[in-house]
């Protein structure tokens, strides 16, 4: 099956298998990454933030935070360099996160 | 000149209010919409135990269709195509997301659930309340719940219950159609404080490559810019006839769009999908343009606008028509036979 020329190209990448044996979870080519700054907003999770990387092209890449990724393909949608690519997300075992739990946390109260 | 905006008994900074949905999942998004200046915020829709499936979400879930991604969020086109059901947590979770809401921002909270039976809607309507929301919605039309999407007999025994169980005001939020004007009546005469006009169509896409339907393979939630023209027919219809205040929602990109659902009565207006696609600051914008407005119009008070595009509308037997076929111009000549 070809990938190219796809209306959906973010989709490409995740074979249906993929969907039910494997939860996804967004994950940033670093080399691809354009430091653009587009998807972190985009994220309404919080999952990806901008990491300094003296070595990238860029200076600077986007990075998923594994934890807070929900898989949604919300940032595939934001990358205009096709940055973004499945992986298994071996962390699903734990389920859910609790919304306002873990915002107290994060809001230190 | 003013934003403030005067809603369900509520003094609002802004009438532009952020809708159900991924914006407004946690305590954070709801300190952001404060600081953008967002009159008030829905929170996600939590669900009944009954559908407490719908807490748990496919993956991936979200397609933006017809989407220029390498434009920067400037189409003013596109369609936002989803399939995120209810609030993830548990209903525990979501009382303390209320507690945590009004604890840690000023801005006004309004609750949204889903349920079937009238005692679940009032059970959890008590809670909402309990809990300190500002008001509460019923989300009896979303595009994810399952079966069908009818205004269905048991939703007036909600609404009706629910009213007569709780003092905060209570919203209703319709869906798009095919009429909604017999639904906003319905809605108005069980007494619900005002109505949501109009949450998303369900509607489906299919991969020409893989043959498959996108995303998680059934039906989804679909919206867009393009749902304002529609949602503005039935906000002016229900405008005209109800006398609860209007909350439109579905397709907002800009000020201007406020604007317009306003001139077509709407008190307030909800936005998320331009959230998505430029972010939180949208808010605030949309804010400016309004105001824009106001001082080139000389408004001072959008209250003074509301509803009044709707005394220019016209009735069909009223619509001034012209002739077309009639007229002798040349294209016509041929039934004369002057050929040549």
């Amino acid at each position: 099956m070809s990938s190219e020329g796809s209306k959906y190209p973010g989709l490409r990448p995740l074979p249906p298998d993929f969907v039910r044996d494997f939860p996804p979870l967004a994950l940033v080519v670093e080399d691809k990454c354009i430091a653009c700054d587009r998807c972190p907003p985009l994220c309404f999770f919080d999952a990806i933030v901008m990491e300094a990387r003296p070595r990238h092209k860029f200076k600077r890449t986007a990075i998923v935070i594994p934890d807070n990724c929900t898989g949604c393909g919300l940032c595939f949608e934001a990358c205009p360099v096709d940055a973004f690519v499945w992986e298994p997300d071996k962390d699903i075992g734990k389920g859910p996160s609790k919304a306002a739990e873990k915002t107290e946390r994060d809001l230190g109260v | 000149m003013s934003l403030k905006t005067s809603f369900l008994g509520l003094t609002l900074q802004s009438p532009v209010l952020i809708a159900s949905g991924p914006a407004s999942h946690d305590v954070n998004q709801v300190r952001v919409a404060e600081e953008q200046n967002a009159g008030a915020i829905v929170l996600k829709t939590a669900c009944s135990d009954k559908f407490a499936h719908m807490r748990s979400w496919p993956r991936p879930r979200y397609k933006l269709l017809d989407w220029d991604k390498q434009i920067e969020g400037r189409s003013k086109m596109f369609s936002l195509y989803s399939y995120e059901q209810g609030y993830s947590g548990t209903l525990d979770d979501y009382w303390e997301l209320i507690s945590a809401c009004k604890k840690h921002a000023a801005l006004p909270v309004i609750g949204s659930i889903f349920a079937d039976e009238a005692k679940d809607w009032i059970d959890m309507a008590k809670r909402v309340e309990q809990c300190g929301a500002d008001a509460i919605e019923l989300d009896i039309s979303s595009p994810h719940r399952p079966g069908s999407l009818a205004f269905e007999t048991t939703f007036v025994a909600a609404i009706n219950g629910v009213v007569g169980a709780v003092r905060i005001p209570v919203l209703v939020k319709l869906g798009p159609g095919p009429e909604v004007l017999p639904q906003c009546l319905i809605a108005q005469e069980n007494g619900a404080s005002a109505v949501t006009l109009c949450n998303r169509l369900r509607g489906f896409d299919v991969d020409i490559e893989s043959q498959r339907p996108i995303l998680h393979g059934y039906f989804a939630g679909i919206g867009g810019p393009w749902a304002k023209y529609y949602t503005m027919r039935h906000v002016a219809e229900a405008a005209n006839t109800i006398t609860i205040p209007i909350s439109a929602t579905g397709g907002v990109l800009s000020g201007e769009d406020v604007i317009k659902y306003m001139l077509l009565g709407a008190s307030t207006v909800q936005i998320l999908s331009v959230i998505m696609v430029n972010g939180w600051e949208s808010v605030k914008r949309i804010n400016n343009e309004i105001e824009e407005y106001m001082q080139r119009k000389k408004i001072n008070s959008l209250e003074e606008i509301r509803g009044k595009a709707l005394s220019a509308m016209v009735s069909p037997d009223e619509i001034i028509r012209w002739s077309g076929e009639s007229k002798r111009g040349s294209r016509n000549l041929w039934k004369e036979g002057t050929e040549n």
